[in-house]
């Protein structure tokens, strides 16, 4: 009795375990990273910067609404590869995440607190009845006080590493021997996000432009910058760069 | 409340002491009640209060203190045990029906040698002493044992303290009791004669 | 029976020193005049630079340490660091907003130093207070609770004065609380201190009046 699709009848409940000892819906959400479009992230000795191409399947859509990178909490910006709505999915739920964090403890979680606590619902998709795997692996960027700036990457299994740089959807194989040839340990914010965009480059159908690129920074802030004055909120130390700015960027 | 009881530890026992009374208000029904149970081998409870909510907190306290001795092939020693008590009270005074019950509770540490003593009161709070009194005795007992405990006190000198104690009772109070002791070491728990005060 | 907060005794005091700050409190426990109990701690140490007192009723003293003991340990492994005083009073403040009409009837103080930081190198000493209900005070001088309140406030304002090193402050703050609990029946029956400073922690027990 087997099912379309070559995976048997084991593709189709997520609690059973193929014979092999896979759990085979998680390799077909793996597959929808892979066909999504790439994303990637560097992460420099003064910050991090996730890097996303942003295609439209027709000239028609109005692009000033899509939103690929994503701020979570004034400390940490997503990207994503894969099914877009199940990004929604999570950024929603992040940024909830966030929030409840900030109201026990009055500041904003730091970057491995909330990587874990985001990978926790994706592994719950792998083990609860009636669900399917997210279809979408996260780049995670940001700051904060412990460990500094970070970059991590979750997969649908709920599975999550930190990287020095990661690349992730249709290039992903491509980009990250790019990176690997490319990368160093004392790169520079700076340089960091011209080597995203040249990694992007490789393999970019289409023009690269402010509109089909996408880019946000966590950057280290100065002591003076994290000194709480009575009244005043922290600035954040992830933001997404501006059109103009990715143009400036795309220019030189 | 017309309730009375007493503790006092030495280096390597517990005496615990409760009046036998049981009525309402200032009747007297019956003077020979047993008001100090036996939770498991080297633990005892001398407990006062609302009557009903006495005789059904200690049941409850001492059959799981059975459950966990039954599981684990062990039994609860006075520290944790004292503390599992105390969550029961915490717990049930924000609740709908609060337990109103106070107690002195005296155990013997097998694995350490120690003694223990703890006081509680129906809301949860719970004091470690070397020896306290509950319900009228605090009142006309407790500096006699400030007077005469000390440390290493031997059994004969507690037993000479619990009777200054009980005497004490009887001299100040209008109301008469009388007690039943219960003693606690390494060898478990036995029945404390008190001479002369029954 | 009277109110919870008087039901016990007891009190705390917090005080700001040079690169170091103090806590202390006194060792009673009552049952309305009686006293119980001449060693009933209520400062409890949340790490190495960070300590908590929780002065009022005595019930909810241990129930909000043992919870305070589980939110911290789990903080600590999941966050794998320590917790700052700061943080940790946004966590005991929001601990005693959830219950919010049914308050633990305890006014806690902390004390302690951050650990410095790449961002903050030289982290300045921290004390508060709040109320029943959470809500946080961040003093520069000193911050007080417990039964002996209005004392407390009364000689700390006298006694207390900026940039004192750990061994005035020590001596100030005893004297600051030994003072305040002789005018208070329910406070008293000899004293605890604890001088945090950046590499070490300072504890002294103190006598007083023992009636």
């Amino acid at each position: 009795m087997s099912a379309p699709g070559g995976g048997g009848a084991y593709s189709f409940s997520l609690t059973t375990f193929s014979p092999s000892g896979k759990l085979v819906q998680i390799e077909h959400a793996l597959a929808a990273v892979s066909g999504g479009q790439t994303s990637l992230g560097i992460k420099a000795k003064n910050g991090v910067v996730l890097a996303t191409e942003k295609k439209t399947p027709s000239p028609l859509v109005d692009d000033s609404s899509l939103e690929k990178v994503a701020m979570i909490c004034p400390n940490i910006g997503f990207v994503y590869a894969g099914m877009g709505p199940d990004y929604r999915v999570l950024v929603a739920k992040a940024r909830k995440i966030a929030q409840s964090y900030w109201k026990v403890y009055g500041e904003y979680p730091p970057v491995k607190v909330l990587v874990a606590d985001v990978a926790a619902v994706m592994q719950k998709a792998t083990q609860s009845g009636g669900v399917r795997p997210y279809g979408i692996s996260l780049l995670v960027c940001g700051w904060d006080n412990h460990r500094g700036q970070s970059l991590y990457q979750i997969d649908p299994s709920g599975s999550f590493w930190a990287w020095k740089a990661s690349a992730i959807g249709k290039n992903m194989s491509n980009a990250k021997t790019f990176l690997e040839k490319r990368y160093s340990d004392d790169i520079s914010l700076e340089d960091a996000i011209h080597t995203a965009l040249l990694t992007l480059k490789e393999g970019f159908e289409g023009e690269m432009t402010e509109k089909t690129i996408e880019i946000g920074i966590a950057s280290v802030p100065t002591a003076e910058q994290m000194e709480v004055k009575s009244g005043e909120r922290l600035p954040a130390t992830f933001r997404k760069l501006s059109e103009a700015e990715v143009r400036d960027y795309l220019a030189l | 409340m017309t309730e009375c009881s007493f503790g006092i530890t030495g280096k390597d026992f517990v005496l615990l002491a409760s009046d036998q009374s049981a009525g309402r208000s200032i009747i007297k029904m019956k003077s020979d009640e047993n008001k100090i149970r036996q939770l498991s081998p080297s633990l005892c409870m001398a407990y006062g209060g609302e009557p009903g909510d006495t005789e059904n907190f200690v049941d409850f306290v001492e059959r799981n203190l059975r459950l966990y001795q039954i599981r684990h092939n062990i039994e609860l020693a006075p520290a944790p045990a004292s503390a599992y008590i105390r969550r029961i009270l915490a717990e049930a005074i924000r609740s709908r029906r609060p337990y109103v019950v106070s107690l002195l509770l005296g155990g013997y540490d097998k694995i350490k040698d120690e003694s223990h003593l703890y006081w509680m009161d129906p809301y949860g709070t719970k004091v470690k002493v070397p020896y306290t009194a509950n319900g009228l005795g605090i009142y006309v007992a407790l500096s006699t044992m400030d007077k005469y405990w000390y440390p290493d006190i031997t059994r004969e000198e507690a037993g000479q303290l619990l009777k200054r104690c009980i005497d004490e009772v009887k001299l100040r109070l209008a109301y008469q009791f009388s007690f039943n002791a219960v003693e606690i070491d390494k060898d478990g728990v036995r029945e404390y004669k008190l001479d002369g005060s029954a | 029976m009277g109110s919870p907060m008087e039901m016990n005794g007891g009190s705390v005091i917090a005080m700001t020193g040079k690169d170091c700050v103090a806590i202390a409190s006194d060792l009673r426990l009552g049952q309305q005049a009686v006293g119980l109990s001449a060693d009933f701690e209520k400062v409890f140490p949340i790490n190495n630079q960070l300590y908590v007192g929780l002065p009022g009723f005595a019930t909810d003293t241990y129930t909000l340490r043992e919870h305070l003991r589980f939110r911290v340990n789990m903080y600590r492994m999941k966050e794998e660091r320590e917790i700052t005083p700061k943080t940790f009073a946004h966590l005991l403040s929001s601990t005693l907003y959830e219950k919010r009409f049914g308050p633990y009837f305890i006014e806690p103080v902390i004390a302690g130093i951050p650990a410095p930081s790449a961002i903050d190198p030289d982290p300045k000493p921290f004390i508060c207070n709040m109320d029943t209900i959470g809500c946080i005070t961040t003093p520069k001088d000193f911050v007080v609770a417990g039964t002996a309140t209005d004392k407390l406030y009364g000689v700390a304002e006298g006694l207390w004065e900026p940039d004192l090193e750990p061994e005035d402050l020590f001596e100030t703050i005893s004297q600051t609380l030994l003072a305040a609990v002789d005018r208070d029946c329910i406070s008293g029956w000899g004293a605890v201190v604890h001088v945090i400073t950046k590499d070490k922690i300072i504890t002294r027990h103190l006598k007083g009046r023992m009636d």
